[in-house]
């Protein structure tokens, strides 16, 4: 009964939703909302206006920079929500340093050892050129916290947490936003409005998306390894 | 790439996720569906990737595939892992 009501519901929502669909463009079609709005200026002029030449990362940064603003600060708050909700001793299991929290064939060891360095490099790449190539600071960040979590599971937490030291961690924790706070301020300076990019295609343009794209690698990578580790401890 | 054979990739990728997506929502075993779930974001990834969004891929991949799945492996570790 339960069931066939919920059908039946689903099926009267259904109506709607398929007439709206068929009464939008064909796919492909010139009359896209894609194609009428701001996108073809973005594809156009973006590579000058935005100062990057992926034009992701200048909708991203500079058009949509307000945006972006929020979602760091929603990543940290994420970070700030689970430190709350998730009160632990900070205590743990006693682990030896260098040594694998669970039972481990050595082939995974070792390789996890011998791909750390190479795993570092691409997220410091994806980070850098995400201004030129895809990616960007939330999906290098994303690597290098993926490469410190398998660190964890491989080589023990204690190994794993010297890369980002619990007395920097907090700063590190809100590098996104703050970075973000920094640059938006100085744009205001420069230009008069809260993350308003200089123009003229430059270094200094470049410099500052540059200086988001860590801020907000560094931040994504602290916060997913933060929620990692407090998820492990013990209550 | 052929538009055909380029169609007949999209059209095997979407019925993948919906396969996934429906053994995520049946099983009973949250570590199952955890991993299920994982595949289904490497799938959108592929679709992402093929539509022409590597920045989208990327943030699929290393996100959906990556850090939830470890974070929802994590949760059923301090949990149960049977649905009642």
């Amino acid at each position: 009964m339960k069931k066939a009501l919920i059908i039946a519901l689903l099926a009267v929502a259904a109506i709607p939703l398929l007439a709206a669909m068929a009464s939008m463009p064909r796919f492909g079609s010139p009359e896209q909302p894609a194609y009428t709005h701001v996108a073809s200026r973005y594809l156009q002029k973006g590579a000058e206006e935005a100062g990057a030449d992926n034009v992701v990362t200048g909708v991203i940064l500079n058009y949509r920079g307000f945006d972006t603003n929020g979602e760091v600060t929603v990543i940290f708050t994420a970070c700030a929500a689970t430190a709350a909700v998730l009160v632990t001793s900070g205590s743990r299991k006693k682990e030896k340093p260098g040594e694998a929290t669970v039972p481990l064939s050595p082939v995974v060891g070792y390789v996890v050892r011998l791909l750390a360095p190479f795993i570092a490099l691409f997220a410091f790449y994806v980070v850098l050129f995400g201004e030129v190539s895809p990616g960007g600071g939330f999906q290098g960040g994303t690597i290098f916290a993926a490469l410190i979590i398998i660190l964890s599971v491989v080589a023990g937490r204690n190994v794993a947490e010297r890369v980002l030291p619990a007395r920097v961690r907090p700063w590190l924790q809100i590098a996104g936003p703050l970075s973000f706070i920094a640059v938006g301020t100085l744009g205001a300076v420069l230009t008069g409005s809260y993350l308003g990019f200089p123009h003229a295609r430059g270094l200094l343009a470049t410099a500052m998306l540059m200086g988001i794209e860590l801020g907000i690698g560094i931040g994504g990578a602290t916060v997913f390894a933060s929620i990692f580790w407090r998820l492990g401890d013990e209550p | 790439m052929t538009i055909e054979a380029s169609r007949l990739f999209d059209v095997g990728l979407m019925t993948l996720l919906v396969l996934c997506a429906l053994a995520v929502v049946r099983t009973k075993d949250l570590l199952a569906a955890a991993i299920i779930f994982s595949a289904y974001s490497l799938v959108m990834c592929l679709v992402w990737d093929h539509r022409g969004a590597p920045d989208v891929a990327m943030t699929e991949a290393a996100v959906g595939a990556g850090v939830t799945t470890v974070l929802f492996l994590l949760a059923i570790g301090k949990t149960v892992r049977r649905e009642k």
